[in-house]
């Protein structure tokens, strides 16, 4: 039986990938993905938490549950605007390499 | 119902002027009657406390109101602004461009000043004063001369330093009574000082701030040397207005809240002042003497003249400050005269360099006489409102710890202070000599005179100075009562 | 009605000069005939007063601060008061009749009335005031008057510079003047004379802070009244019209100084040291004038000079603690120096203008009534018997000779001064053969000049009889001085005569030179030298360090070190955003650190 702390350690890695993604990928819609990889991937520690942490009266803490609702709910409300802007971008600098968007450097 | 009407005329009539109305004409009526309703309040003050106190809550919470009051010391700011501002939208010239903007701006720095002047609310006092900054950048910066845009932002920018530390200063005079007297009624905060409810270490804290950030308004030394430059640069109305008026707003501040509300840290912090009005007495005077350029040497000689009313304020008895309030309607009036006809001078001859100039009284007699007025006025000639002044400045600053076993400090100061009597006459005449007096260089000739029309501002300024000159005891009368109250409680 | 009639002798000059000012300004005609006007009427008002003077005057508040300050304004009318008030009045309506005459054709002539008439006003007010605040707004005020008059014609360079020198000196002068009424407040509590006469005893416990009070209020005595070493404005002053010479740096301003020692003579004479200073400024001012003039070519100069040399005299008799005998010569010699400067007016008129002594002669006969007065007043002065200055001076002396042997034998040397010099201007200037086109040409003035000379002629020979000392002031008897201080002094007169016609007679240019008396002791030269050391060059400094150091330094370096920090910051713009994500999540990692361990 998996326990606790093996879910926890697959949500560690899925986080760690999507951070990585984020800081090293060029794609910007790549980058975005990463970013929803790193999200669910706290989605899965708080499910698991709420699994294996029973309270004194028998029942798991449905608190997180309900949390992980929220999180992909405003998932999914920031991917609509963020693809949204992505695409905005894209048709603005006809490309969707990260390193070319720079007006703002020093 | 009058006060209202003293601190809004000139605000509405630059919102009128912005909109269209005929620029000069609206500016010299609105100007008018302010002067005549300041002068009318005058006559109807009442002895003790406030007079025409007018409220408009603004927020029961944070005890906010919007009050204006009048008693002795702010009523003489306050007609000091009225003729001031007659006097500087009556000077000016012809302005090539924007000419709505220019006296909008004029109107909006004596609005910022009457109402800073007229507020008994804390809030509104700092308020009124910030609205008159703006119109001084650009007032500099658009019209003014010489290298105007580096001093502009550099005015702009160090009074803008100075009122941020006196903010300071004040939030933390407001935090530091007890929460149930809090108030930003200046007359409460002043009944919670009086019944003893700051405490002595905040004083001392808060005092230090207020006289950083009102003496960088004040151009107390070291923090003066945006002054010179920034009248030098300035077209001549708007340096009457800052030199005559809007410095003036430090002195008052420190006459109406520091001085009275923070008995302790003045005490704590006197010999500090001292030696930084000294500092303006003595060694601003002395770079006065060496400046080459009359502008220059009137925009460090208001500054010099700074320190004499620092030395009434840190006098600390009745006699002292009510020569000090009395300076400050002198000095405004007489610094004003000299600015404007220096402006009249550059407009003529282009060039303020007093090796360039000389002998010009013969072709411009009456500028000649006027400038000879305000500089005699202003190095303290007796006769004139600054004279009077000088008097009780000097004569309550070395009362205090007089005793004829020698001289303390306050009598070394005073000594030192009256040195600066000698300094200003040399640096004044010799500018005069320079400038109005001796051989003519050929060019000229063919200048012209002031416009016969300016001899009724002319006028105003140099009846007001030679009327507190001759009848000191007008003023003497009504600042008393201001005073007495909070001398009599020390 | 007879309580307003001596402030109506006040303020009717001021009056007058408003009225000039502003109404008559373009009618020089008009404004003359105000001016004099008021003039002679206050001259008969004065004389009125001291006929049937009034019981008490009228009194204003000025400032009222009491307990701390109390500053009315009040006249006092003693003896001393009236007996100045006439001679204020009388020489100065002389004056402005003579000088209907010699500015007649003055392009500034409202101008010059007007400022004539605001002197009488403030020379007044300094005889009538009846405290020191009120005394001392006065005698700015006539330091102001003196400053318009010597700059009359402000458009020479000279006559600019020597109005600028006469105000700054005095100001000077009126520093000290200042803090000496300071002390004397700050310790009696009062600023009238008459409370602080009755306080005296509260200081005299200190003698330390009494001498310094009064040697500081005699400061200003040394500028008003030109005395060592603040005198160097005096000759300068010169380049005023003679009238104006005559009446202010002869007869009125310059005994001011004098008149407000004898004032407060209550004061001073409670120090010793005081007294022992000022009689000693007295005779070294009284010796050096008196050896410069020697060698002067100028005849206002020659004649200022000599003011300094008997104000000098006046002071020294102050010092001497009489100030009984210093009123004596301050009336008498303004009579005579009045009528030498009014003659030498004339002289320099009638010769267009030319005041060099070396191009005039001859002219005991052309300007026979101006040769005669002048005559009359050189007498005086050297103090010849019977004239008034004989007695005056003579009181001086035997004072001299009781108290202090020093001062005496100087002041014996200076009188013998006085004759040689006044006997070579006479010499050179009436006799001998005209040395110049003008004085070839020269004729007598004309009578609204000669009369006034004829007037001042009366008392200058009159004013000295025991008569009019006895009564008017007070001088007493010395029945004791015995006969040697008039013999003493007359024969220095008679050396000083003599030596002066061995070396002077037809003479046609001087035989004697000394560099050192004719270059004034070089003071003029050490004081421009001294102010270059210190106000000058410590204002070069100053202005070094306010430009470089305070603004550029301080002010520039703070907003120079903004904008060093902001260039610097910058950088972090990298322009890639997953180096800010990048930072973005450092910031987070480290705020979850300081939250939960720190």
């Amino acid at each position: 039986m998996a326990n606790l702390g093996d879910y926890l350690l697959v949500s560690g890695l899925l986080f760690t990938i999507g951070f990585a993604g984020v800081m090293l990928r060029r794609n910007i819609i790549i980058i975005f993905m990463s970013l929803e990889l790193m999200l669910n991937a706290a989605n899965l520690s708080l499910v698991a938490f709420s699994r294996y942490r029973v309270g004194t009266d028998g029942f798991p803490n449905y608190n997180a549950q309900v949390f992980v609702f929220f999180i992909i709910t405003v998932a999914a409300a920031e991917v609509a605007v963020g693809l949204a802007i992505i695409v905005a971008l894209y048709r603005a600098r006809q490309t969707t390499h990260v390193e070319d968007i720079s007006s703002l450097k020093f | 119902m009058i006060l209202l009407f003293i601190v809004f005329c000139p605000l509405l009539a630059a919102m009128l002027i912005l909109a269209g109305a005929p620029a000069r004409k609206t500016a010299l009526w609105a100007s008018g009657l302010t002067l005549l309703a300041t002068i009318v309040a005058f006559v109807e003050l009442e002895g003790d406390g406030f007079s025409f106190v007018t409220s408009l809550p603004i927020s029961a919470e944070w005890r906010l109101n919007f009050t204006l009051g009048l008693d002795g010391l702010s009523l003489v700011m306050v007609l000091l602004t009225a003729i001031v501002t007659l006097a500087a939208v009556w000077f000016t010239g012809k302005i090539s461009r924007h000419e709505h903007a220019f006296y909008a701006c004029l109107l909006l720095i004596a609005a910022g000043a009457m109402g800073a002047f007229a507020s008994l609310d804390l809030f509104f006092f700092y308020a009124f004063h910030e609205l008159a900054l703006i119109p001084t950048f650009l007032l500099i910066g658009i019209w003014g001369s010489g290298n105007r845009s580096a001093a502009a932002w550099k005015i702009t920018i160090y009074l803008a330093t100075g009122s941020f530390i006196l903010l300071l200063g004040l939030i933390m005079l407001y935090r530091s009574v007890p929460e149930a007297a809090r108030s930003f009624d200046l007359r409460l905060l002043q009944n919670a000082a009086d019944t003893g409810q700051i405490p002595a270490d905040a004083q001392r804290h808060i005092y230090l701030l207020l006289l950083l950030g009102f003496g960088i308004l004040i151009s107390l030394f070291p923090f003066h040397t945006w002054a010179p430059q920034a009248y030098a640069s300035a077209p001549a109305p708007a340096a009457m207005l800052h030199a005559g008026v809007l410095k003036k707003f430090g002195l008052y501040g420190l006459l109406r809240i520091a001085l009275p509300m923070l008995p302790e840290g003045t005490r704590h912090w006197a010999w500090l002042l001292i030696i930084l009005l000294l500092g303006n007495i003595i060694y601003v005077g002395l770079v006065t003497i060496a400046q080459k350029r009359l502008d220059w040497m009137l925009g460090y000689s208001s500054v010099m003249h700074m320190g004499y009313i620092f030395l009434g304020i840190a006098s600390g008895n009745i006699l002292g400050t009510n020569g000090a309030a009395i300076l400050i309607f002198a000095h405004g009036l007489s610094i004003a005269l000299l600015f404007a006809i220096a402006g009249e001078v550059r407009e003529r001859t282009g060039s303020l360099l007093l090796q360039d100039l000389g002998g010009l009284a013969k072709v411009m007699p009456m500028a000649g006489l006027a400038f000879g007025l305000g500089a005699f006025a202003s190095i303290g000639l007796p006769g004139f409102a600054n004279f009077s002044a000088e008097v009780m400045v000097f004569f309550g600053a070395f009362h205090n710890g007089a005793d004829m076993k020698g001289f303390h400090i306050y009598q070394v100061a005073t000594l030192l202070a009256l040195w600066g009597v000698v300094i200003s006459a040399v640096y004044m005449l010799r500018a005069y000599r320079a400038t109005f007096m001796g051989s003519m260089p050929e060019q000229w000739a063919t200048l012209s005179d002031l416009r016969a029309r300016l001899r009724l501002p002319i006028g105003m300024l140099i009846a007001a100075l030679l009327w507190i000159g001759f009848f000191p005891q007008t003023f003497v009368r009504v600042l008393t009562p201001a005073f007495r109250t909070y001398f009599s409680v020390k | 009605m007879s309580s307003l009639l001596p402030w109506s002798v006040l303020l009717l000059p001021l009056i007058s000069a408003a009225g000039i000012v502003l109404i008559t300004r373009r009618w020089p005609a008009i404004s003359a005939f105000v001016s004099v006007g008021s003039a002679v009427i206050g001259f008969a008002c004065s004389c009125a007063i001291f006929v049937s003077p009034p019981a008490a005057t009228a009194e204003f508040t000025w400032i009222d601060l009491r307990p701390l300050l109390y500053v009315p304004l009040g006249l006092i009318l003693d003896d001393l008061s009236k007996m100045m008030l006439l001679l204020v009045t009388g020489v100065g309506a002389l004056i402005h009749i003579y000088s209907l005459g010699y500015m007649r054709d003055d392009a500034g002539k409202s101008r010059y009335f007007a400022s004539l008439s605001l002197f009488m006003f403030s020379m007044l007010g300094i005889v009538l005031a009846n405290n020191f605040v009120m005394m001392f707004i006065f005698w700015e005020l006539v330091g102001l008057s003196s400053y318009l008059l010597i700059g009359h014609w402000f458009e020479r360079d000279s006559a600019a510079e020597a109005a600028k020198k006469a105000f700054l000196t005095n100001r000077i002068g009126d520093f000290g003047f200042m803090l000496g009424i300071l002390m004397i407040w700050a310790s009696t509590g009062s600023v009238l004379f008459q409370e602080v006469a009755s306080q005296m005893g509260r200081i005299t416990a200190h003698p330390g802070y009494l001498s310094v009070a009064a040697l500081l209020i005699f400061c200003g005595a040394v500028g008003k009244s030109a005395q060592f070493p603040l005198h160097v404005w005096l000759p300068d002053a010169m380049e005023g019209p003679t009238p104006i010479s005559a009446l202010i740096h002869a007869a009125t301003m310059v005994a001011a100084g004098v008149y407000m020692l004898v004032r407060v003579a209550f004061l001073v004479q409670a120090s010793p040291q005081a007294l022992t200073v000022i009689a000693w400024i007295g005779t070294i001012t009284a010796v050096m004038a008196g050896l410069i003039a020697t060698q002067q070519n100028d005849i206002k100069r020659i004649l200022a000079y000599s003011t300094l040399s008997q104000l000098g005299y006046m002071v020294m008799a102050v010092g001497l603690a009489s100030g009984e005998a210093a009123m004596f010569h301050l009336f008498t010699h303004a009579f005579f120096k009045a009528l030498l400067f009014l003659g030498a007016g004339a002289i320099i008129v009638m010769l267009h203008h030319e005041q060099n002594i070396w191009k005039m002669g001859g002219l005991a006969r052309k300007l026979r009534v101006t040769f005669f007065t002048f005559l009359i007043g050189t007498l005086a002065l050297i103090g010849c018997p019977p004239f008034s200055g004989f007695f005056s001076k003579d009181a001086i002396l035997a004072l001299a000779f009781e108290k202090n042997t020093a001062i005496f034998a100087l002041a014996l040397f200076t009188a013998f001064l006085t004759a040689f010099y006044m006997l070579r201007l006479v010499l050179v200037v009436f006799f001998g053969k005209p040395r110049s086109e003008n004085a070839e040409h020269g004729k007598e003035a004309p009578f609204v000049m000669t009369g006034p000379l004829l007037v001042l002629a009366v008392p200058a020979f009159l004013a000295g009889f025991g008569f009019f000392a006895r009564t008017f002031l007070h001088v007493p008897h010395a029945e004791g001085a015995g006969h040697l201080v008039p013999i003493l002094a007359t024969g220095a007169m008679l050396v000083g005569v003599a030596l002066a016609v061995l070396l002077y007679r037809k003479r046609e240019s001087d035989p004697i030179d000394f560099a050192i008396f004719r270059r004034r002791f070089y003071l003029d030269e050490f004081y421009a030298w001294l102010i270059g050391i210190t106000q000058e060059l410590l204002a070069k400094i100053a202005a070094f360090f306010d430009r470089w150091i305070i603004d550029a330094g301080g002010v520039g370096g703070a907003s120079g070190a903004t904008w060093g920090v902001g260039s610097l910051l910058r950088f972090l713009q990298v322009g890639n955003l997953q180096a800010y994500a990048f930072l973005f999540g450092l910031g987070i990692v480290g705020l979850i650190y300081f939250t939960v361990f720190g």
